[in-house]
């Protein structure tokens, strides 16, 4: 099976073309079906590499040249190692689902086969990025995924909020693209190669300064701190929440924003040889996952919240990894993957029960006529909130202990914090829409079954998921043989550490319940003595507007300016010279009579110069 | 047949007279006819081109399909005479040049649809113009080259002069004022290099130049090198103008802003590449230690160029403004490619050219196909196109995301390999020029998504979608694109083999 490998990301490609072409003859049930096949035989071809990546067979590599230049041949190439395989269960089975779920979702949108068109080239892009053995070839389909999601958040492009969003995003990632793509040239330059296996190999071997081993380190993870929405660039992520629920489901929840995380797993030996990088992987994470957090306390629409925590759940893995937790930090990926693809598809059910509303403020009571997608909704709170025996609490476990056996206190203190942020938002988002009574206007309508069931299947991963790694560290064993690097941390985990994580949970829960249930705390009660603390998380401290006031303003300052400069300085340098022109032309004119054709006689004029040159050749010979 | 085959370019290069003299034949009022028989005669030279390419030997370090005559002879009193040949050939470095222009050319023959008046005039300009692009390329001889770059010249400057938009006596003024200059300086420099070296034939001059001797003679005498210098400097002028580098781009602005859509293909498409050619034909092959001793300066002038024209292009309103600028910035990673004097980098600088070629000629393709259709090609007057419109939408969000550098498509190719090359020499510049990246997509995005995406203004509702006419050759342009981003090879592999040699040079 591992052999063929390198069909998976084919299927979805075709799909793609026959989608993109036959856009006008398929319907949309036809359409729905083409994607959805070519996604299920993804996922098939990758469950069985999965199976044999389990039973322990040999890594597979392939490759083949892309381009010659000069001595040097560039060979991309398809790699399955156990990393990779995971992460083709991962992204074809999510993208699978949401394949199907979409089918209701978009019922009637009227463009329903070039959506389905952008997934299926979103779901090829994804797999083809985790199967690439080449940072050039990584590169592509990393920037592929960014034109996708780009398509994807813009495919309502009617809607200007949307067209910002799209946009943005797409600007926002390239700045962190540009990041990787430096680090690129840079390795190409000091080991000579764009391949992996080679890159590491060099690095390992001392070939490389340990300065610009860091310097490249600190570039790939700029390139992941752009695609996984760490601090600074996290910006995009909540706006894209414009596209359509399923995509933010698959693609900024689940697969593409994960790619950061996974960038830096894939990179990984890369950044063990720099405890530079090291520091800054994990500082930035625990940042991140704190400040994300802090936002989610106070938005109100369903699926900002949820955009704010997948911010800071990638600030979890990033924490790990940068705490050395490589197991850890892909081990958060899977988990989370599942439960909060689950949790944005039952947002997505919820927001059509409700026509298309997003306000948590106007929802409520939903448990009462949709007792489904509720239980759905609480199992991915369960599960994000770390509550035993959910996936999360294993993997926010493993995080944690990562964090504290790397010796890192402080990012483990952050760690804890955030994760009673969590359990609150969470927890107040599931009161809000589905306990108390409904406080919005209309009917509430019905879910197609189409979407009910994508939510059933992932429910049970995100339920049991954590069982891989419990009792027996099955999992974070079985993805760092042979790679040589350490399954779990070294020595042995305190006890108290899991018991502290689950009361900070419980205490979020709790502390959600008594503010939103039983109302003995009102949030108004809690904002009133620091309100500009509130104002600051509501306004998501503003940083859109920094950005606005000191980046975009100032850019929009110099082009002004260089447009002037271009239209009177430069300009003027050719009416300086078109004036020295016309004095000789005037000259001219008086012996002729200055006719547009003379024009013409331009290339003659040259051949008469010509020959004043060779006499002046003769003077100088 | 051989000896028939022996001088494909020159074939090549004059096939277009074909269809010249076919023209001449046809009524100036039977448009119809005119417009076919015009796009028909830029059928041959495509046709011999990828002739030329399926029979092009990738391995070979000789120039191929070279032929030499006697042309003409001028008695010198002192019982010398200087003899002037007709020489021609391909290498890897004009053979993906000779192609693509082929390619564009019939593809603006195709937009050439839209003009209105004097069909005929226009597409006897445009077959001479096509006669002197396709022999600049081709031309291995200083003069012979001088000859086919002015007829480029004087065909250029009726096309904008006469088919133009309101103002283009003006662009077409400008254009001949810069070009006019341009070729001064070049007629210059080339009268230096026949007064010094008594040849203006390429490969003689080459081996020339090559020659230890004659390094040591030059190196011995410092007027002579001053005289080198001064040639080589000329050089760079002449062909930055064309390119164009930063100050001497105000002229393509009106250009692009000025001339028919179908001319800006040619222009922004072909003409352009002219200069990227000139610098490395005649600055890099001839004059290899002036230019790496120059290379900091080029690498500069190409940063400028980069971040100067995405700044700018940033600000304009009106569509055609914006690719101008854009092209400014392309133009930039070409110095960029030159700069760094490797094979990456010069493979760079010559997928730029091919791709800059492909992507601008789609671009000013859908212009021409918009402004059929609109009237208007200023922003803030478009907006929301994607309803009425949602196939030209989509070629033109296509185009654009491979105007920003989309890996996928040709563009990628380029920028990644010049950045890779200059990485190697200069990389503090590399690195700052990689923000012109950045600001690509900036730009692309505000126009792209400017004119298609958001709300539907129902102003165009009456105009159709593509037609088929139109969505071929965009989808033609979309296809070479793809095909050179996704299988670079193709237009890299016939290349390597010159480029090593060059670099060789340098390097010896």
């Amino acid at each position: 099976m591992l052999e063929n490998a390198w069909t998976i990301p084919l299927f979805p490609l075709v799909a793609f073309f026959l989608l993109l072409f036959g856009r006008k003859s398929w319907g949309e049930k036809a359409a729905a079906w083409v994607g959805s096949l070519a996604a299920f035989a993804s996922l098939a071809v990758s469950a069985g590499v999965l199976a044999e990546r389990l039973s322990g067979a040999e890594n597979s590599l392939l490759s083949f040249s892309w381009l010659t230049l000069g001595e040097t041949v560039i060979r991309f190439g398809i790699e399955v190692d156990p990393l990779n395989a995971l992460m083709l269960l991962i992204v074809s089975l999510i993208s699978f689902l949401v394949h199907v779920y979409s089918y209701g979702y978009m019922k009637g949108d009227g463009r329903v086969p070039v959506f389905y068109a952008y997934l299926s080239l979103f779901t090829f892009s994804m797999l083809g990025l985790v199967v690439s053995a080449n940072l050039l070839q990584l590169y592509i389909f990393w920037e592929l995924v960014g034109v996708c999601s780009f398509l994807l958040i813009g495919f309502w492009y009617f809607k200007p909020e949307a067209k910002q969003a799209a946009k943005k995003a797409f600007v926002v990632t390239r700045i962190g693209d540009i990041g990787l793509f430096l680090a690129l040239l840079l390795a190409f330059w000091y080991t000579g190669s764009l391949e992996l296996g080679p890159i590491f190999a060099a690095v390992e071997a001392g070939q490389v300064p340990a300065e610009m081993v860091t310097l490249i380190a600190v570039l790939i993870f700029v390139g992941a701190i752009g695609k996984s929405g760490q601090f600074p660039l996290h910006t995009w992520l909540p706006d894209a929440m414009e596209g359509p629920t399923p995509v933010s489901a698959l693609i900024h929840a689940a697969t593409m924003v994960a790619a950061g995380v996974y960038l830096v797993a894939r990179t990984f030996p890369l950044f063990e040889a720099s405890p530079v990088a090291l520091d800054t992987v994990a500082y930035v994470g625990a940042f991140t996952a704190i400040f994300a957090a802090s936002i989610g306390l106070v938005q109100n629409d369903i699926k900002r919240v949820l955009a704010y925590s997948t911010v800071s759940q990638l600030g979890y893995m990033m924490l790990a990894l940068g705490s050395a937790g490589y197991a850890a930090g892909a081990f958060h990926l899977m988990t989370h993957a599942f439960f909060k693809a689950l949790l944005f598809l039952a947002a997505g059910a919820v927001i059509v029960a409700l026509h298309h509303q997003q306000d948590i403020r106007k929802m409520g009571g939903l448990w009462s006529t949709h007792p489904g997608i509720g239980w759905l909704f609480l199992i991915g709170c369960l599960a994000i909130s770390g509550i035993p025996p959910f996936s999360g609490f294993f993997s926010k476990d493993e995080v944690l202990a990562s964090a504290w056996m790397d010796g890192r206190p402080g990012v483990f203190a952050v760690g804890v914090v955030a994760a009673f942020f969590t359990a609150f938002y969470m927890f107040r988002l599931f009161f809000l829409v589905f306990t108390g009574s409904f406080r919005g206007e209309g009917n509430r309508g019905s879910v197609p079954k189409s979407m009910l069931w994508p939510m059933g299947i992932l429910a049970v991963p995100a339920v049991a998921a954590g069982f891989v790694e419990y009792p027996t560290p099955f999992f974070s064993r079985w993805l760092t043989e042979g790679t040589g690097l350490a399954a779990e941390a070294g020595g042995t985990v305190p006890l108290w550490l899991p018991v502290l994580a689950t009361l900070a949970s419980l205490a979020g829960v709790a502390l959600a319940w008594a503010m939103y249930v039983k109302r003995v705390l009102p949030a108004d009660d809690l904002t009133k003595p620091i309100p500009w603390g509130y104002r600051l998380l509501k306004n998501k401290y503003f940083i859109d507007e920094i950005y606005a006031k000191g980046v975009v303003l100032p850019y929009r300052w110099l082009g002004a300016f260089l447009r002037g400069f271009d239209r009177f300085v430069v300009s003027g340098l050719v009416r300086f010279s078109a004036g020295i022109f016309r004095t000789v032309g005037r000259i001219g004119s008086a012996i002729q009579n200055g006719q547009a054709q003379t024009y013409a006689l331009v290339s003659l004029v040259g051949l008469v110069l010509l020959i004043i040159g060779l006499t002046a050749g003769r003077l100088f010979g | 047949m051989d000896s028939l085959i022996k001088i494909l370019p020159t074939w090549i290069a004059f096939s277009p007279l074909l269809g010249f003299f076919c023209l001449l034949w046809v009524p100036r009022n039977r448009s119809g006819w005119v417009k076919g028989v015009g796009m028909l005669s830029t059928l041959p030279p495509l046709l011999l081109s990828l002739f030329l390419y399926q029979r092009f030997d990738f391995a070979s370090r000789e120039v191929q399909f070279s032929h030499t005559f006697d042309w003409f002879h001028i008695p010198l009193p002192q019982g010398q005479t200087w003899s002037f040949s007709y020489s021609m050939g391909v290498d890897g470095l004009s053979m993906p040049l000779v192609v693509m222009t082929a390619v564009i050319a019939t593809l603006a023959a195709t937009a050439s649809m839209y003009v209105k008046k004097r069909t005929k005039g226009y597409f006897l300009l445009f077959t001479l113009l096509e006669v002197g692009m396709l022999g600049v390329f081709m031309a291995r001889n200083l003069l012979l080259f001088f000859l086919f770059f002015e007829v480029t010249l004087v065909a250029t400057f009726f096309l904008i002069g006469i088919w133009g938009l309101v103002h283009r006596e003006k662009a077409a003024n400008q254009f001949l004022l810069y070009n006019g200059l341009g070729s001064a300086f070049m007629l210059i420099a080339f009268i230096g290099i026949m007064v010094l070296f008594q040849t203006l034939d390429f490969s003689r001059l080459q081996m020339v130049l090559n020659n230890p001797q004659t390094q040591m003679a030059l190196a011995s005498q410092p007027q002579f090198q001053t005289l080198i210098w001064g040639i080589f400097i000329a050089l760079v002028i002449a062909f930055g103008i064309k390119l164009p580098i930063f100050p001497f781009h105000t002229w393509m602005l009106k250009v692009h802003a000025e001339a028919p859509p179908s001319v800006v293909m040619i222009h922004a498409g072909v003409l352009l590449k002219m200069g990227a050619y000139g610098l490395i034909r005649f600055g890099v092959e001839l004059f290899p230690s002036q230019l790496r001793e120059a290379a900091v300066v080029l690498a500069v002038l190409g940063l400028i160029n980069i971040l100067y024209g995405a700044v700018l292009a940033f600000v304009q309103q009106d569509l055609r403004r914006v690719l101008a600028y854009a092209s400014v910035s392309h133009m930039g990673i070409i110095l960029f490619g030159i700069a760094s004097l490797n094979v990456e980098g010069l493979s760079g600088a010559v997928f730029q050219a091919v791709s800059h070629g492909f992507i601008s000629a789609l671009m000013f393709f859908f212009i021409g196909s918009l402004y059929e259709r609109t009237r208007t090609t200023r922003i803030e007057e478009l907006g929301g196109l994607a309803r009425s419109m949602p196939v030209l939408s989509g070629v033109f969000l296509a185009g654009g995301l491979a105007l920003l550098g989309l890996p996928g498509m040709s563009g990628f190719v380029a920028e990644f390999l010049a950045f890779l090359g200059l990485f190697q020499t200069q990389p503090i510049l590399a690195a700052c020029g990689a923000i012109g990246l950045i600001l690509a997509a900036i730009y692309t995005l505000r126009a792209v998504l400017g004119t298609t995406f958001g709300p539907d203004r129902g102003t165009w509702s009456g105009p159709a979608d593509i037609r088929t006419y139109e969505a071929a050759p965009m989808f033609i342009l979309l296809a070479l694109i793809v095909l050179v981003g996704v299988y670079p090879g193709v237009l890299g592999d016939p290349m390597q083999t010159t480029l090593q040699l060059i670099v060789s040079r340098i390097g010896g």
